[in-house]
């Protein structure tokens, strides 16, 4: 069976209420697409990681998606702290949800491991600090000091981490999941091989033929990928390297809209439950803002040497 | 021009301060806004050979604007080399070839500790912050952390709430015990009013120098520990005209760094 698809089949097909869910990005490649389809097909009890969380994470407290959240950062960028990740910490709105936090060497080592099938990994950051002494839902497994069998020092071990699904936004992949990606990585790599199963989003489906043109930028292969959506601008208003900018008037709203709880809940009906899918939201989002606007959020091109592999 | 023009705000002395820190041929870890600021006055002046990078999975990025974050698409076209967050925190990081971190904070203390968690109590905090992120990891693994504060009370803390970020811990030998690696730590405080430097032994910030228009009093009455001064301590040397060219006609053409004066570096 073929696993292009829509994201609304991906998510319902391989999204589980109680599921584990790693979700790539780092200011780049936000899977949005599959973030609002996840709102709106109002799943619940997920468990959520990636290092530094943006405003897609907070949008997914705020719906009230999710139950626990394994995290080393969460902010808006360049627009301050995450108003729904703040209310649900410190006033239970819509309800408080559980964490664990790591830092942005340990957990995507903690990935890397869980990836490798290492069941866990020595880890040289978080010893000494406050980070140790905050423990929850993973409670004593959280990490483990030991002394060194080598040497005697001391080292903190870190659990591997093996989600149940990862949600990832790359550049482009073939039918059949084998994902490109350029630009900054963030956790990407190690957090999607680390899960036991692969939502590729992309901006497009090239051929076989055109991945192996450059076989180097593949980060997922296709045989641990359940499902492939092609979606572009799936990362908006996060940007995607060499397709668009990203969008901080968008940004700002958001931050506006999240300040209140209603503000926020009438940001979601209009962006998220008000357009049935990815393509309504860009034609919504033409309608507001002017294809012009759309336009400048368009990359130019520059580029170099093409690549070549031949002998 | 005279060699040190008066015209300069305070974020760009407090720039011009964490430049030179910075010694040619260090890599530098940096975030957005002061740290990159500081770096590149030093490798546009005295360190040349000085390198940065971002935690994102960035080394060496050319960026055609100041970056407003560690993942800013800006970093992409021109970088030297783009890998993970395992590339830089862990390959490089964790590997011991950072030599300068840049740490800001919510709360620091007089070791160096920083908050960036929560404050007031974890459990129920009166404000919950973003939490750890890369500071950590660059707090416990780059050889010389240079921390930005604001000087008052409420930044600076006899004791922060959360330890998120290591500076000397508990005081002398403590790092040590942790197994953190010899020879690393924060080096200097720099706020809106002074520069604080770590003391070898004690491992405490003492006042090293005041920036101008302020006293060894007035900052000796905003800083929440008793704050020892330095027998040497003397008024800050204010931007070099060479530094305040670098910063405004090199870096910061659209003066960026002015937000830094509503945020209250003033």
């Amino acid at each position: 069976m073929g696993k292009v698809m829509s994201t609304a089949d991906a998510i319902g097909k391989f999204v589980h209420d109680g599921e584990f869910l790693f979700i790539g990005g780092y200011v780049c490649r936000p899977p949005f697409a599959a973030i609002h389809e996840i709102i709106r097909q109002k799943k619940k009890d997920l468990t959520i990681t990636r290092s530094n969380a943006a405003d897609d994470f907070d949008m997914l407290i705020g719906a009230g998606c999710v139950k626990r959240f394994i995290a080393t950062f969460i902010s808006l960028g360049v627009y301050g702290l995450a108003r729904c990740y703040r209310r649900s910490i410190e006033k239970g709105i819509p309800h408080k949800i559980e964490l664990e936090e790591y830092t942005n060497l340990s957990l995507p080592l903690m990935l890397m491991a869980g990836a490798m099938g290492m069941p866990f990994v020595p880890v040289k950051d978080m010893v000494g600090t406050d980070l140790m002494n905050v423990r929850s839902f993973m409670g004593d497994g959280k990490y483990k000091m030991i002394e060194s069998p080598f040497d005697g020092s001391p080292v903190m071990l870190a659990p591997a981490l093996h989600p149940d699904v990862a949600i990832i936004h790359v550049q482009q992949a073939d039918e059949d999941g084998n994902a490109q990606m350029w630009g900054i990585g963030g956790d990407c790599k190690w957090g999607a091989n680390a899960a036991r199963r692969v939502i590729v989003s992309c901006e497009r489906i090239v051929s076989r033929e055109t991945i192996g043109k450059d076989p180097s930028r593949t980060i997922v292969p296709a045989f641990k990928v359940a499902a492939v959506t092609e979606e572009p601008f799936g990362a908006h208003p996060g940007y995607t390297p060499g397709f668009y900018d990203m969008d901080l008037a968008y940004g700002y709203l958001y931050k506006e809209a999240s300040n209140t709880v209603e503000g926020f809940q009438a940001f979601l009906d209009e962006w998220v439950f008000g357009v049935k899918d990815r393509t309504e939201y860009v034609q919504r989002y033409i309608q507001k803002f002017g294809f012009a606007q759309y336009k400048k959020l368009q990359a130019k091109f520059d580029y170099g040497y093409p690549v070549s592999y031949t002998y | 021009m005279s060699n040190h023009p008066n015209d300069y705000i305070k974020p760009e002395l407090m720039a011009c301060c964490g430049a030179r820190e910075i010694r040619d041929g260090d890599i530098v870890i940096v975030g957005t806004g002061f740290p990159t600021m500081s770096a590149n006055i030093a490798r546009y002046t005295h360190a040349t050979h000085a390198t940065l990078m971002q935690e994102s999975g960035v080394f060496d990025a050319r960026p055609a604007r100041p970056a407003l974050s560690v993942g800013d698409p800006c970093l992409n076209p021109g970088a030297a080399m783009i890998g993970g967050l395992t590339d830089v925190m862990g390959m490089f990081l964790q590997g011991g070839w950072v030599d300068v971190g840049f740490l800001a904070g919510s709360q620091i203390d007089r070791y160096g500790n920083i908050n960036t968690t929560a404050i007031g109590d974890y459990a129920k905090p009166k404000s919950r912050l973003p939490g750890s992120g890369g500071a950590n990891p660059i707090g416990a693994l780059a050889k010389r952390v240079l921390i930005i504060a604001l000087h008052n009370t409420r930044s600076l803390a006899e004791k922060v709430d959360f330890i998120t970020t290591p500076g000397y811990l508990d005081g002398p030998g403590a790092r040590e015990r942790w197994g953190l690696p010899p020879e690393t730590g924060p080096q200097v405080i720099i706020t809106n009013k002074a520069v604080l430097r770590f003391d070898k032994e004690t491992k405490e910030a003492y006042l090293e120098s005041y920036h101008p228009g302020t006293s060894v009093d007035e900052v000796v009455k905003l800083t929440p520990w008793e704050l020892k001064v330095s027998d040497d301590v003397h008024e800050t040397e204010p931007p070099r005209a060479e530094e305040i060219r670098v910063i405004r006609e090199v870096i910061d053409p659209h003066r960026m760094i002015t937000i830094y004066e509503k945020r209250g570096y003033v």
